[in-house]
């Protein structure tokens, strides 16, 4: 369903990623693993054109483009197929959570204002907050406010979402609630990439774990073959490192 | 000392008769400014190419120099320029220096308060953070609307306070059209002290309405920013 590959994206002449490819099928869930600065934000943005990739193709269903020449339409036609969750929520301020869920719908896409609130409200039910329809953004805790980041990009009825660590800006004791929103909806089939370090969501909801590591994409299969049989001695190192009691059988 | 408060009473009622001249003077130069102003920022931010380079240039070389030099320097050359150009460049036959000098003062506050507002307004889009920006791409909203829906509006509430004390500087400064031989408060004022010599009573009168305009402007403000801040507020509204 989509396929991206080839990127290359330097900042100066920091050479950030170097030929990542990243092959996602429909109802997959990808979860990108891999150290800090080792470029897994720039590459999630690299897909929705939030960066500008240096080179890299992509491919989504019947789209497809160099993602250093995509034309303004191209890229308007990946985004309205696309939903993004961010590290820091960046919601709008100035926008109810409601409103904030709508506006991908009525000003982006056109939907009618009625209906567009029917599916508002059904994407904040869905992640739990009934009550906050008319909440401001800063009247919201961090759980809450990533939770009508993910509403807002469900409600937009996206072929892929992409998070990017979505729980790691949250106080330990609202990770869970936000998890828990992910977990449902893969189990809905809803197809993601996610970056993230919860090791135990990637265990139990990946399809896909890829080990992203200096910018190349060092070792990728499903969860049971990275967590428990990694190939490659850096993914390894990364385990033991952030997973205190890994042990692998070589 | 003796103050003649007669003649302050009459000066009083008399400069009021300014109010409105200053007023029109602040408005249509806050209306030509502002848009001019919002769309150099917005140009600063969005590309740092050879007009941001000018506007960048226009910015100093106006917040460099007292406003006093400016409107010296403009009213001295602007009417015989503009004289030249409609007389001997295009062949018409408008007397430019039978124009009101109202607009003079309009041109020099509008050239000065747009370098002021420019910087106003750039930092204000910066209070707002990329990632909204970012976040209505991915939403599918276009540049244009990102900026008229999500981005503008924060920043116009942010740039309120600094506003505030720029149209505050405005109204103040408008006092010095009477260079321009504008009749606005001051200049009135200043006419009717000279009559009598009564110039402590008029320069307190001066003062006086420019408080009361002064205080009345930032009142406004305050209740504009109360209104349109709602989104700021923590406790359920
Ligand atoms: N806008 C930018 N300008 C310059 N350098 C950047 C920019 N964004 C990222 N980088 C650099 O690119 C590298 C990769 O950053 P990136 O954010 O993609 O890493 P990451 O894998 O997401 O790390 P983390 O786990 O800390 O989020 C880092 O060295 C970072 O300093
Ligand atoms: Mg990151």
């Amino acid at each position: 369903m989509l396929k991206v590959k080839n990127v290359s994206k330097a900042f100066k002449d920091n050479q950030v990623l170097k030929k990542v490819d990243l092959e996602v099928e429909k109802g997959d869930v990808v979860v990108i693993l891999g150290p800090s600065g080792s470029g897994k934000t720039t590459f999630l943005r690299c897909i929705d054109f939030l960066e500008k990739a240096d080179g890299g193709e992509i491919e989504f269903d019947d789209i497809k483009t160099d993602l250093n020449h995509a034309s303004a339409k191209t890229i308007e036609k990946i985004r309205k197929k696309s939903a993004f969750v961010f590290q820091n929520y960046n919601l709008f301020a100035n926008k109810t959570a409601l409103q904030n869920v709508t506006e991908g719908l009525t000003v982006a896409r056109k939907v009618p204002k009625a209906e567009a609130i029917e599916i508002a409200k059904k994407a904040l039910d869905k992640v739990g907050l009934s009550d906050k329809y008319d909440s401001y953004p800063v009247q919201l805790s961090g759980g809450q406010q990533q939770r009508v980041g993910i509403a807002r990009a469900i409600a937009v009825n996206p072929d892929i979402i992409l998070f990017d660590e979505p729980t790691s800006a949250l106080d330990p004791e609202l990770v869970g609630e936000v998890l828990k929103i992910m977990r449902e909806l893969a189990k809905e089939g809803i197809t993601m990439i996610v970056v993230t370090h919860e090791m135990k969501f990637a265990q139990d909801v990946a399809t896909k774990v890829v080990f992203m590591d200096g910018g190349v994409v060092v070792e990728e299969g499903s969860p049971k073959e990275i967590f428990t049989k990694p190939k490659e001695e850096r993914t390894r190192e990364f385990l033991m490192r952030i997973l205190p009691d890994f042990d692998y059988t070589i | 000392m003796k103050l003649n408060t007669e003649f302050m009473r009459e000066t009083f009622i008399a400069s009021l008769g300014g109010v409105p001249k200053t007023f029109l003077i602040t408005i249509l130069t806050l209306l030509v400014s502002i848009p001019i102003a919002f769309s150099m920022a917005l140009s600063k931010l969005e590309n740092k190419n050879v007009s941001s380079k000018i506007v960048t240039g226009y910015v100093s070389l106006i917040r460099g120099t007292p406003i006093v030099l400016q409107i010296l320097f403009i009213y001295s050359l602007l009417p015989s320029t503009l004289n030249y150009l409609i007389k001997d460049v295009f062949g018409l036959s408008y007397n430019i220096f039978k124009m009101n000098k109202i607009v003079y003062a309009i041109i020099v506050f509008s050239l000065n308060n747009i370098a002021v507002l420019t910087e106003l307004f750039r930092s204000a889009l910066g209070t707002v953070g990329h990632g909204q920006m970012e976040a209505a791409m991915t939403v599918g909203l276009s540049k244009r609307q990102a900026y008229a829906r999500i981005i503008i509006p924060q920043a116009l509430v942010a740039a309120l306070p600094n506003l505030c004390n720029t149209v505050i500087g405005l109204i103040k400064n408008t006092s010095l059209a009477f260079l321009m031989a504008v009749q606005e408060i001051t200049a009135i004022s200043k006419m009717k002290a000279a009559s009598g010599y009564y110039y402590i009573e008029a320069y307190l009168m001066i003062a006086l309405i420019y408080i009361i305009v002064c205080t009345v402007v930032q009142l406004l403000f305050a209740v504009i920013e109360h209104q349109l801040s709602g989104y700021k507020k923590r406790l359920a509204v």
